[in-house]
């Protein structure tokens, strides 16, 4: 679903923030992310998302290189960055239409999941206000919303429990593991161990732009746990 | 007072850089800053300069030079107000470091004062570049040696430093009532553009009233003057320029006290004034019903129509050249008879349809819808960029939109116009051909300042649609461009009859097919490098 090769990004300056990074996300799978804060996660989600241009390597998202092809890539993605910031001078319910006009979601199949989807994040009824009258957290559902309506075929979320009250967080799990049976694919970054422990089939650790280690969730952490590993690498203890 | 400084410094330096697109200390990014800054300062002297000596011309041989102050000083009274009030909503109580000022160890009344001290400057600036002309037009063109002294300058300046004191405290006052109604109204965006429009109406208004006033100027000076006694202040203002200090000092006062009062009154509740202007809480009322569906270009006008339209700043400074348009082909339908005699005074080479041309143009300049689209994406630019449609699609939205607002306007105001004025088929059908070249280059170009002077981390909407570099150039280069058309209209009516209107068609065609092809080729890749 997701294939990186040898991706680098070199910021002006000569600063290189990711270097030589190699992945690949299967479909079905959820891959969790994992590095301190500057590792490189949020410079290789948003080049992913083809939000951000980078240096060197390839990017293809179910046969479209993000490159040569970021409309067809785009168009098979959802990308949720750590802090959505969210036109406030739409109401909620403008705000998904907008993203649904923007993906060609069809009329009926919309008004379902924003249904389905505003009902389970409890939303439904704030959908009427203007996005600049939401709290954080009512924001972080809205963003979480617009995402799942589009039925990504690779959903990117950069920290998407920050924020989040305990009920969205498990609600969200749920939702991730059904668009994994679905035969999509989630990558994200994270600073909870254990939620990556548990929700991930795959993990990747990233150190200083490079990635010191990855492989299924179960090989990697082995008898010791993902806490423990990832301090290991980083030498930390 | 310290501290004061600090914050002050604070707020002019956000001032100083959000005409730029800076981050460091970039001497070629500084320079654009400065150069911007210097543009407007010598379009603000030109402009004035030329108003105060049209003034000087009739009163100066009746001595009635007081006049010309007194006007100017309503000009920058009113011209502050309607830069400012909107500003402050932004700057003074919704400025983004709000959380944070108010966390740290200061009175808010010193930050309160920091913060209107940013809008007295600006004041300031559009009261220098009003007066200071005005003063140097008295100097030069005076009968009675008015100007020719020092202590006139002085009395000057402190009418300068003064006559701002006034504007930023009436701006603040109604800023903070434009914040009251955003939080209030459930559609603050409809209870402030309804403030705004009945502004306008007021301004129209004024701006008539003064007219009819300055074409009895030469006959009847004393009395316009005396007609003036409900704008009190200002008539001491200009009484004390002229020489009577009393009156200065009584003007001085009328603004100090005002705005020492609004400082202290206001200062000692800005905290639960920020508190009760930023709380907008979310209805839970809303009921799902079928959604329709639409294509992406519709989806995407349609959002940038709800910007346009949803945010009163935006709508009010990029929107008030096509409504001075429109209003000034209906006034011309309205007052033919007038118009027409006028231009029969002026006897049969007054060349009626550059007059209309210019005014066109120069209406059409101030709308600078697409130069600052781009920074106002700013934080929420991710949204576009994650989206699937292509960079190329983004930007001719952009400046779609603006041609969407900006050509009927022109279509309706070129049609009204020359059909008052009576100008030839023939003239008329060049004219709207030049207005609607000009439309394109005009949209063109502001898409491709805004994509090279981007400002995407500005603290407020305000910075960008009125201080920053992009709606700068989007503004005065097109008006320069009208310059250049007039120009090249005059040079090719001395060649021949066909070339005065075939040169400046000429010079619109190329600025057009320019700016667009410009656009095409390298916007999307300006647009990626973002």
């Amino acid at each position: 679903m997701l294939r990186i090769e040898h991706y680098s990004k070199t910021y002006p300056g000569g600063k290189k923030a990711v270097d030589d990074l190699t992945l690949h996300v299967r479909p079905g799978e959820i891959y969790g992310f994992i590095g301190h804060n500057g590792a490189g996660k949020t410079t290789t989600l948003r080049a992913v998302a083809g939000v951000m241009d980078f240096t060197e390597g390839t990017i293809t998202i179910d046969g479209h290189d993000i490159k040569k092809d970021p409309v067809g890539a785009k168009r098979v993605t959802a990308f949720l960055p750590d802090n959505p910031d969210l036109y406030e001078f739409m109401k909620g319910i403008d705000y998904l239409n907008f993203i649904a006009d923007l993906y060609g979601i069809p009329a009926d199949q919309r008004t379902k999941d924003i249904a389905k989807f505003g009902d389970a994040f409890e939303l439904t009824g704030n959908l009427g206000s203007p996005i600049g009258s939401y709290s954080h957290g009512m924001r972080q559902k809205l963003a979480l919303i617009s995402a799942f309506i589009r039925r990504p075929r690779l959903l990117i979320l950069d920290e998407p429990f920050v924020g989040l009250d305990p009920a969205a967080s498990h609600l969200m799990k749920g939702y991730l593991a059904e668009l994994c049976q679905s035969g999509s694919a989630v990558f994200f970054s994270t600073h909870v161990l254990e939620v990556a422990e548990k929700l991930c089939h795959q993990i990747a650790i990233i150190k200083d732009g490079r990635l010191v280690k990855c492989g299924p969730t179960e090989q990697l952490v082995g008898d010791s746990s993902l806490e423990n590993v990832f301090l290991e690498l980083e030498g930390e203890k | 007072m310290k501290k004061f400084f600090a914050l002050l410094k604070v707020s002019v330096k956000s001032m100083l850089l959000s005409s730029t697109n800076a981050r460091g200390r970039s001497k070629k990014k500084a320079v654009s800053g400065v150069g911007a800054v210097v543009l407007i300062a010598f379009l603000g002297l030109y402009l004035s300069g030329l108003y105060s000596s049209m003034l000087m011309g009739v009163l100066a041989p009746v001595h009635m030079e007081v006049l010309v102050f007194i006007f100017m000083g309503m000009a920058a009274l009113v011209g502050g107000l309607m830069f400012t009030t909107f500003a402050v909503k932004g700057v003074v109580f919704g400025g983004k470091d709000n959380d944070l000022l108010l966390s740290m160890p200061v009175s808010s009344t010193m930050l309160m004062a920091s913060r209107v001290s940013a809008i007295y400057l600006e004041n300031l600036l559009f009261a220098f570049f009003v007066l200071v002309p005005a003063g140097a037009v008295c100097a030069f063109m005076t009968q009675s040696g008015v100007g020719h002294s020092l202590l006139f300058w002085v009395r000057l300046i402190v009418a300068v430093l003064a006559l701002p004191l006034l504007d930023t405290a009436l701006s603040v006052l109604l800023g903070a009532l434009v914040a009251f109604l955003s939080a209030k109204v459930s559609r603050g965006a409809l209870g402030q553009n309804i403030v705004m429009a009945l502004y306008m109406v007021a301004v129209f208004w004024f701006v008539f009233h003064l007219n009819g006033m300055i074409e009895g100027l030469a006959a009847n000076a004393a009395g316009v003057k005396q007609s003036l006694s409900w704008a009190a202040p200002l008539l001491w203002m200009g009484d004390g320029i002229m020489g009577d200090w009393g009156f200065l000092l009584a003007f001085a006062a009328c603004c100090i006290v005002p705005f020492v009062l609004v400082v202290f009154g206001l200062g000692r509740v800005y905290r639960q004034a920020v508190t009760a202007f930023a709380a907008r809480s979310a209805r839970n009322d809303y009921r799902l019903s079928a959604q329709s569906a639409s294509g992406q270009n519709k989806a995407l006008l349609a959002k940038e129509a709800k910007r346009f339209f949803g945010t009163p700043m935006y709508m009010w400074n990029s929107g008030t050249g096509l409504i001075m348009l429109v209003a000034a082909g209906v006034a011309a339908l309205v007052m033919k008879d007038d118009l027409r005699e006028f231009i029969a005074m002026m006897g049969g080479d007054f060349p009626a349809a550059l007059a209309v041309a210019v005014v066109m143009g120069f209406s059409l300049s101030m709308c600078a819808i697409a130069a600052p689209s781009i920074s106002l994406e700013g934080k929420y630019l991710w949204i576009l960029r994650e989206a699937p449609v292509g960079e190329g699609t983004l930007i001719w939205i952009k400046a779609g939109f603006q041609l969407l607002l900006s050509v009927p306007c022109t279509i309706i105001a070129g049609v009204c116009l020359a059909s008052a004025l009576q100008i030839s088929l023939w003239e008329g059908t060049v004219l709207l051909a030049a207005a609607l070249l000009f439309n394109v280059a005009h949209a063109a170009f502001g898409m491709l300042v805004g994509l090279a002077f981007p400002k995407l981390d500005a603290v407020n909407e305000t910075v960008i649609i009125k201080q920053s570099l992009a709606t700068t150039l989007g503004i005065f280069v097109p008006m320069a461009a009208v310059g250049a058309c007039a120009l090249l209209y005059w040079l090719g009516g001395m060649l021949a009859p066909w070339a005065a209107p075939a040169l400046p068609v000429a010079l619109l065609v190329v600025l057009a097919v320019v700016c667009a092809a410009v656009l095409a080729r390298r916007g999307p890749a300006m647009l990626q490098a973002l």
